[in-house]
């Protein structure tokens, strides 16, 4: 039996990040929430997540934080990230890309299936 | 040297920098959005009844934030052509009017909203309506922002001559440097509060509006863990005629 890919979950709504979970244990991964950007740093060193599911706009330090810190850390600067926000429309995609940001989804347009989508398309 | 508290106060003009309807529209994307997930999720079906039962609530109690909103900035827009009437009332049983109606949201995120005690009466001189969207601004901010297991509090107070009824969170402290930008800002116009990054300020600008409409006005005090948003109104007379 294969094992399940962890995927780690970072956004501070807990109700959307509840549903991305649900929808992507469907699908077959190990998902995991962290609500901030200094949980998910445990979370990170805890479970070694496959890929991360990354909201930017957090309380306290915020996901282009956890970004920088990630890329600090030869051994998870290749982690994929996709970037999940209410803000997709404003980031600038192109910075995103240098630390390893392989999608971005907006979170106003986007169907809760996108994010197994995404996932499975950022996974080697 | 900095404090382990540190305040600022309202003021200034009411010239908006940022338009009003960018950061309403920034502050309405988020619970829409949410919203839109929540509906997407359940037309997908694969629920239970208890599941069904969950999400609905959950769509309910985000569109009472989005219309709590909504109902605010066209409350202020009418201020300038409005009387609003100053009547003496009970801060305290106003506050239990606001933590009544949070609670479901509270209980819902799994968080607590409480009164603190009070054993002296207190009455204040404002407007009903106004005092109770301010506080009802804060507390939801306050659930958003609020982290672990601590209970916000909403406290009444007498301060200086006036009535301060307060919303104490437990979220992230607000740097130094950005507290003395808020200093000079606050309640003046819109603007983003950058360790509340989902926040445009638009709540807090709004509160100050209220509070100025009962010549009152709100406040912000900085703690090591959290924060205090507060609003200040007249203390009634009549308390001390009796």
């Amino acid at each position: 039996m294969s094992v399940l890919a962890p995927i780690l979950i970072v956004d501070d709504d807990g109700w959307l990040a509840s549903q991305y979970s649900r929808t992507l244990e469907i699908a077959g991964y190990r998902p995991f929430v962290a609500a901030n950007a200094l949980e998910a740093m445990d979370m990170i060193d805890k479970h070694h997540p496959h890929a991360i599911v990354l909201d930017i706009f957090m309380p306290g330090p915020n996901g282009i934080v956890l970004l920088h810190e990630m890329r600090s850390h030869s051994d998870l600067a290749n982690i994929p990230i996709i970037v999940c926000s209410n803000s997709a429309s404003d980031i600038p995609h192109g910075n995103l890309a240098k630390y390893g940001v392989m999608a971005v989804l907006d979170k106003t347009t986007m169907h809760p299936d996108d994010i197994v989508t995404a996932v499975r398309r950022v996974l080697p | 040297m900095e404090g382990p508290e540190q305040q600022v106060m309202s003021g200034g003009t009411t010239d908006s920098v940022v338009p009003l309807f960018v950061a309403a529209a920034h502050e309405l994307k988020s619970p829409l959005a949410l919203i839109r997930q929540l509906s997407l999720s359940l037309e997908s079906g694969d629920y239970t009844a208890k599941d069904i039962e969950t999400l609905a609530r959950r769509i309910t109690l985000t569109s009472e934030r989005a219309l709590r909103l909504t109902t605010n900035l066209t409350r202020s827009s009418r201020l300038e052509d409005s009387l609003f009437e100053l009547e003496p009332l009970n801060p305290v049983a106003l506050c239990e009017e606001v933590v009544h109606e949070l609670e479901p949201l509270y209980a819902a995120k799994g968080r607590t909203l409480r009164l603190a005690k009070r054993s002296r009466p207190l009455l204040a001189l404002a407007n009903r309506d106004l005092l109770r969207r301010i506080l009802l601004n804060f507390a939801d901010n306050a659930l958003h922002y609020s982290e672990g297991d601590s209970a916000v509090v909403i406290s009444a107070q007498t301060v200086g001559g006036h009535v301060r009824l307060g919303v104490r969170d437990y979220g992230p402290a607000l740097p130094a440097n950005l507290w003395k930008s808020l200093g000079s800002s606050l309640g003046v116009h819109a603007q983003p509060l950058h360790s509340r990054p989902e926040s445009s300020g638009l709540g807090i600008y709004i509160a100050h509006q209220f509070a100025e409409a009962m010549n009152g006005s709100v406040g912000a005090m900085r703690h090591r863990d959290g924060a205090t948003f507060y609003v200040d109104v007249s203390s009634s007379a009549q308390l001390r005629l009796l």
